[in-house]
Formats: C-alpha cells, sequence, structure tokens
C-alpha cells in the first residue's frame, strides 16, 4: 500500500448536543473521543483523520449546539471553528427521532453557503419508536446527501465515509422552491452530477 | 401485571416483608445492639452505611411495590412495583459482592494471597442480609411484570 | 475533494427558518402510533422528585458500596497490603545497600518500618499509595461513573438536583462536573464549560478545587479512615453549600436557566464503556503516578533541608490554635499541592486525635488543588485562577476556623 494521499480536506462534525457525533467521529477516525450519553460531553473539539478510498481527511468533531447563536463555552467553540475553517466540509448529524431541531441547525449551516453532507443517525431509536424519516426525499428536497447511519453499532458508517466527498452546497431559495413542488427535475440533476458512480446510492 | 389477585397478594407480600426487613435493619442500626440471627437471616447493624443507609433504600422499596397494587394492571404501576424491586436488587447485589469480595483474598495474617476453596465457600454461606433472602421473589416479579407486558409490536 | 461553485449565503429569520423546518419534516418524517413502555415510565419515575430522590439514595449507596468492596476489601486489603507489607517492603529494606545514606532515606524511607504507610520513601509509600490504595479506587470509580453516563441516569441526577442547586447560583448541570471531580478535578475544570455564564463557570470550578475530594483522595481516606470519610464527607458536602451561596451572591454576573435535554435510557454499549474506562485509566496513570513518586521525593527532600520544620513552626500559632491540629501537618500540606492522596496517607501516620484527624482531612481537601488541577484551571483563564487562589485561601482560613469553633462547641476538639 502506497501512502494515501492527503485532500487537504477539512470537515467538521456539526449538530445538536447528544446526537451521536462523538460516537459516529469514533467510528470514522478510530479516535477515542469520549462518548457519553448525555448532552454536552464534548466541550472541547476533537481532531482526527478519515482515510477512505485511499485519501485522507482532518475530521474535527465539534461540541454540540443548538443553534449558531452561542449560549454557553462550548456552543462558542462550534461558532468559532465554523468560522476558522471557512472552506470546510460540514457533516451535519441529525438526530432521526428529534429531527426538526437538527433541521433547524442545518439551515443555519445551509445559509452560510458551505457544503454540507447530512448523517441521520440513530436511526435504530427512531425505529423503536416507530419514526420513520425518509432519507431519500431529505436528500432530494435540500440537495445535499443524506446518509442513515447508527453510530453506536456501525452501519451506514462506511456508507458516509464514501460520501463525504459528495457534499453539496445547497441553496436555500432551491429548498423551499423544491418544497413547492417546482423546478425539482432540473434540481436532480445537478445534485448527482458530480456523483463519482461508487454505486453505493444506489440511483 | 398483577391483573389475577394471586399476583397482586404476591407484590403485596413481598412489599410488606421488604419494608419490615428495611424498617428492621434501621432499628437494630438505631438500636447499636449486638445484631439479630435468625437461622440464615442475619442483620449485624452497627455500621451506618449498610444498615443505616441501605435500610433506607429497602424501606424505600418496599413503599415502591405498595403503592404500585392499586389500579394493577396499568404500566404506570408497574413500573412502581419494578422499581422498588430494582432498589432491593440493588441492595442484594452491593450485599453479595461485598461476601464474594471478603471471601476472595485469605483471613488476616494467613501468608497465602488466595482464600482455601473451604473457606471462600465459608465465606459466602449463610447466614445472610433480609434483601439477599428477598432476591429469588424479586426475580419472581420480574417474571410476573414481563409476563405482563405485551411485546413489542 | 472538488470544490463546489460558491452557493451566495442567506440569512433567514428565526420564523422563516422555523417554517422550512416544518416544511421538510412534514414531507419526510411520519410518526407511528407510539405506545409507552415500561422503560420510559421508569425514565419519567426516576425525575419525578417522590420518587426520584429515593432512587437517586439507592445509586448512590450502590456506587459507594462498589467502591468499598472493589476497591478496599478486595483489591486493597486483600491483596495489595499484603503484597507490599509483608513481601515488597521487607525485600527492598534487605536489598537496598546502606540504610543510613541519603539514597535509602529518599527511596525506601525508615528502616524499621513495618507497613508501606510509614516507611515514606518513594519506591514503598509512593508506589503503594500510587499502585496499591488509588488504581483500584480509580478505576471502580471510572467504572460506575462510566455507567452512569452511557445508561443516561446522570442528566436526571442533575434534572433532580436543580431546584437545590438553584439556591447556589448554579443550574442542575453542575452535578456533571462535580461527579467528575469526584475521579478526578482534571476533566471536571473542563466540564464546567457546559454551564453557561463565566459566573458559574468560575463558581463551579472554585467550588470544584476546594470542595470535591478526587477519587485518590476517597480511595486513600476509605484505606486509612475508613470511619471518618462519612463526617469528612458531611464537612465538604456542607461547605460546598454554604461557599456557594456565600460566592453567589458576591460575584456579580447571572444565573440563567437551562432547558436540561433529558436523553432516553439505553444499555451502555460495552465496546465504549472498555474503551472509556481505559483512556481514563491510561491518564491516571500517565499524570499520577509521576506526581506522587515525584511528591514523596520533594516532601523528604525539604524534610532533610528544614524547611518543613521551619514552616512548621511559622505557621505553629496559626494551626494549633486557629484549627486546632499539630504542627505536623504543615508537611503533609506542602505534599497536598503535589498530591492530595499523598497528604491523606502521610496524615494517617501523625497521632492525632480523631477531630483534629477530620480537620486536617478537610483541609488538606479544601487546600490547594493539586498541580495537575493547576495548569488546567490556567488554561481556562489566569485572572479567574489568581481569584480562585484568593477565595481559597479565604475558605481555608473561614472554614478551618468554623469546623475548629464547631469542635469546641461539641465538645470534641
Amino acid at each position: 500500500m502506497n501512502e494515501p494521499i492527503d485532500t487537504g480536506t477539512t470537515v467538521l462534525m456539526v449538530g445538536n448536543p447528544n446526537v451521536g457525533k462523538s460516537a459516529l467521529f469514533n467510528r470514522l477516525t478510530g479516535a477515542n473521543a469520549v462518548v457519553s450519553n448525555y448532552p454536552g460531553t464534548t466541550v472541547d473539539y476533537t481532531e482526527g483523520t478519515l482515510i477512505e478510498a485511499h485519501r485522507t481527511c482532518t475530521i474535527i468533531d465539534v461540541p454540540g449546539t443548538y443553534s449558531l447563536t452561542p449560549r454557553d463555552a462550548a456552543e462558542e467553540v462550534a461558532v468559532r471553528l465554523l468560522g476558522e475553517y471557512p472552506g470546510a466540509v460540514v457533516l451535519l448529524v441529525l438526530d432521526a427521532t428529534r429531527i426538526e431541531r437538527g433541521l433547524y441547525l442545518a439551515l443555519e449551516v445551509i445559509e452560510r453557503g458551505v457544503p454540507c453532507i447530512i448523517a441521520l443517525n440513530m436511526t435504530d431509536a427512531a425505529h423503536d419508536k416507530h419514526i420513520s424519516v425518509d432519507a431519500a426525499e431529505m436528500e432530494r428536497v435540500l440537495g445535499i446527501p443524506v446518509i442513515e447511519t447508527t453510530a453506536i453499532s456501525g452501519e451506514g458508517v462506511k456508507q458516509l465515509a464514501g460520501m463525504i466527498r459528495n457534499a453539496k452546497a445547497a441553496d436555500i431559495s432551491a429548498i423551499s422552491g423544491r418544497l413547492n413542488g417546482d423546478g425539482a427535475a432540473e434540481e436532480m440533476v445537478a445534485l448527482r452530477s458530480g456523483c463519482s458512480g461508487c454505486g453505493v446510492c444506489g440511483r | 401485571m398483577a391483573r389475577s389477585s394471586l399476583s397482586t397478594l404476591y407484590v403485596g407480600l413481598l412489599g410488606l416483608a421488604t419494608l419490615a426487613s428495611g424498617l428492621a435493619d434501621i432499628l437494630v442500626w438505631a438500636g447499636a445492639g449486638p445484631g439479630v440471627t435468625f437461622g440464615i437471616l442475619e442483620i449485624a447493624g452497627g455500621d451506618f452505611f449498610r444498615w443505616g443507609w441501605g435500610g433506607a433504600v429497602m424501606v424505600f422499596g418496599g413503599l415502591f411495590m405498595l403503592s404500585g397494587l392499586t389500579h394493577s394492571g396499568s404500566l404506570q404501576q408497574s413500573a412502581k412495583v419494578l422499581l422498588g424491586a430494582i432498589m432491593v436488587g440493588i441492595i442484594a447485589g452491593t450485599d453479595l459482592f461485598a461476601l464474594f469480595c471478603e471471601s476472595v483474598p485469605a483471613g488476616e495474617g494467613a501468608p497465602e494471597f488466595f482464600n482455601t476453596a473451604s473457606g471462600f465457600l465459608g465465606g459466602i454461606a449463610p447466614p445472610y442480609s433480609p434483601a439477599i433472602l428477598l432476591l429469588p421473589c424479586i426475580l419472581g416479579i420480574l417474571y410476573l411484570i414481563g409476563r405482563g407486558e405485551p411485546d413489542d409490536a | 475533494m472538488q470544490r463546489l461553485r460558491g452557493v451566495r449565503p442567506v440569512k433567514l429569520t428565526t420564523n422563516e427558518r422555523w417554517d422550512l423546518v416544518d416544511a421538510i419534516a412534514e414531507r419526510t418524517v411520519t410518526v407511528g402510533t407510539y405506545r409507552q413502555t415500561i422503560g420510559d415510565i421508569l425514565g419519567e419515575l426516576t425525575v419525578k422528585p417522590a420518587t426520584g430522590i429515593p432512587v437517586a439514595v439507592a445509586v448512590l449507596y450502590a456506587f459507594w458500596s462498589i467502591f468499598g468492596s472493589f476497591a478496599g476489601t478486595l483489591v486493597t486489603d486483600g491483596f495489595m497490603v499484603r503484597l507490599f507489607d509483608d513481601h515488597w517492603l521487607p525485600w527492598l529494606q534487605a536489598a537496598w545497600p546502606g540504610p543510613d545514606s541519603l539514597l535509602y532515606y529518599l527511596a525506601v524511607g525508615d528502616p524499621l518500618a513495618e507497613t508501606c504507610f510509614e516507611a515514606f520513601g518513594m519506591l514503598t509509600s509512593g508506589l503503594f499509595v500510587a499502585i496499591g490504595v488509588v488504581l483500584p479506587a480509580v478505576l471502580i470509580f471510572y467504572l460506575m461513573m462510566t455507567l452512569l453516563e452511557d445508561s443516561g441516569y446522570l442528566p436526571r441526577l442533575a434534572v433532580l438536583m436543580d431546584t437545590v442547586l438553584h439556591r447556589i447560583g448554579l443550574h442542575g448541570y453542575a452535578i456533571i462536573p462535580a461527579i467528575l471531580g469526584l475521579g478526578c478535578n482534571v476533566p471536571a475544570v473542563t466540564a464546567t464549560r457546559i454551564l453557561e455564564t463565566r459566573k458559574q463557570r468560575f463558581m463551579m470550578m472554585t467550588l470544584l478545587a476546594i470542595f470535591i475530594p478526587c477519587g485518590a483522595q476517597l480511595g486513600v481516606m476509605r484505606d486509612v479512615i475508613p470511619d471518618l470519610v462519612g463526617p469528612v464527607m458531611l464537612y465538604l458536602i456542607c461547605g460546598f453549600g454554604i461557599f456557594g451561596f456565600v460566592l453567589d451572591r458576591i460575584i456579580p454576573g447571572e444565573n440563567p436557566e437551562i432547558l436540561i435535554d433529558v436523553p432516553p435510557y439505553h444499555w451502555p454499549a460495552w465496546e465504549n464503556v472498555a474503551r472509556k474506562l481505559w483512556t481514563r485509566t491510561k491518564g491516571f496513570l500517565k499524570e499520577a503516578v509521576p506526581f506522587v513518586l515525584f511528591g514523596v521525593l520533594l516532601v523528604n527532600l525539604l524534610y532533610l533541608a528544614g524547611v518543613i520544620g521551619a514552616l512548621a513552626d511559622l505557621f505553629e500559632p496559626l494551626f494549633v490554635t486557629w484549627f486546632g491540629v499539630p504542627k505536623e501537618t504543615v508537611g503533609p500540606l506542602i505534599a497536598a499541592f503535589l498530591r492530595k492522596d499523598l497528604a491523606v496517607a502521610q496524615l494517617s501516620t501523625i497521632a492525632m486525635t480523631p477531630y483534629q484527624m477530620i480537620t486536617s482531612v478537610v483541609l488538606i481537601s479544601i487546600y490547594f488543588p493539586c498541580v495537575a488541577t493547576f495548569v488546567m484551571m490556567l488554561r481556562e483563564g489566569w485572572k479567574q485562577m489568581l481569584a480562585a487562589v484568593g477565595v481559597l485561601f479565604a475558605v481555608v482560613f473561614v472554614y478551618g476556623g468554623l469546623i475548629h469553633a464547631a469542635g469546641i462547641l461539641m465538645g470534641v476538639a
């Protein structure tokens, strides 16, 4: 094996507290970020390296935040990191059982015009609670890749790693447009044009 | 759970027994007496932590079980009974763990590190605290609750 | 990674954003009928005060009982005391050359000592305290701590404690750094960041450094003064309350309410528990063991140089009349700056009445945080650190006197 190529990409993992960012981070990087079942475990950021398909990128596990208007010291760290890495890909981690507040934060990040990808985490817990989230539909509406994961058991993590390079910046007005039902077809083409044909998305 | 009067009776008696042994724990400790041994049952008293504090936990456990008796059958009430059972389980579990920890090393002054097999068995033999004696009955409660809960669809 | 053409940033208002969220959620989420399970109700019962407080009492009981059985009875008394006192100490006393030499004094200590606590050499007391007493305590503490964290009980405890902690200007979440601090103050200082205002963070950090004994110290206390742990903890908890109340009144700043997000209970993932336990224990071994050995070395050197004797004479009036403890406790107080566990171990060899022992152990706990905690506090801001040290001296002085006074009133001092 040759040395993996460093793509120089930085991925920021952003999401609400206690949605499993650190667990997902450990899965992606093999690192040892402390994971607990309460919001606010990560108060400082942790950095790790993801090696996928012979390319490496830096992943930063950002402390959980509810919005980009910081209220406590941990949230300040999150906002500061987004400012410090303007070119970074943002991996938005959403809790499938509490999707709304996650989407709120996601939209705030999307509004900044940065490339994003969504990990719809805790799908196992959502299944237990009889909540189902249509990831494909969410992907179509938002115009950014949405991957279902269960960080605690590792499901979907490999697929997520493969899709990080397909992260897309989305346009809010286009999202509103798609929600109202127009221009969908045209946007679809644009979304998948960057697909490297890995086959995992099944389309 | 506890749909039949028989299981209500079972939980009720167990709750009373737990409550009584919790109160007995506290009384023996407060009286600072020499401790009570009755067959395989022993309340040593003396130590505030085990008998004062632990006795209080038993009292709460008994009260939870009794308070879950009315309107039996609702999930809310079963949860109270279960919580009471868990409290007794905590005391019994820590008691058993303490017995185990005392019996594994050899006794004071012995040159060896590990206890002999007979010494170990002697260490974990009765008499036991009331919580340990109630433990098998507690498992019965778990069975009743497990049976009462319909399978998740 | 291919670069994309930038999309123009836009800024929505909060309402517009929520409208969009609702529209997306409506499109993508379907919620089936959900029946409450017994687990959900148990979850609720552990937060309601009437049932939650007894449950907290039971959980604390289990925590302390298992801690004592494993660290005290099984590992330390069962095996380590035997290993160190019956095998390691006699062997070292015989094998190390020259009982009168300086090196012997530093490494082995007292050639006639019968236990590793009394010898006070680097390789005797130092190793025994670090490996024999503190390591098992830290290991079992972190195991149970991790189980509480991963099961989701901690945030419920935070909800329960919210009312009480609000009285002293903190909120329920302050319980998390407090409990972490019972393991080690170092991660606890970082964890204060989950509190919202500067005031709350400062208060929590100060109270943490002063009144929360760390796992190492608890382990040593459990071993050398088992009967006095209760009173010592009681004094510390009272101190936490009293000085929290006072600090809340004198420090300007806000104590905002926060909404505590309670996650569902779930079974801890084995892999995660093992990983966390390993990371934390490794952290302890790397930090604590060198500090304990170095602490013994430093204290011995200071004794030899006569520094401790001089300090003891200097502080004698304060210690004897104001705190009511023997002047020999000055030595342990200096060691306490490096490691508090070490200091408690050292105290146990000084002849004192039980009440003097309680007073001096409480003083050691509230006196300077250990070096490692100190460095962490410095990292959070040197101004805050200096202020915390100022508070600390005031507290040691006032509270030490108070405890002495309480002892005089009860007729035991």
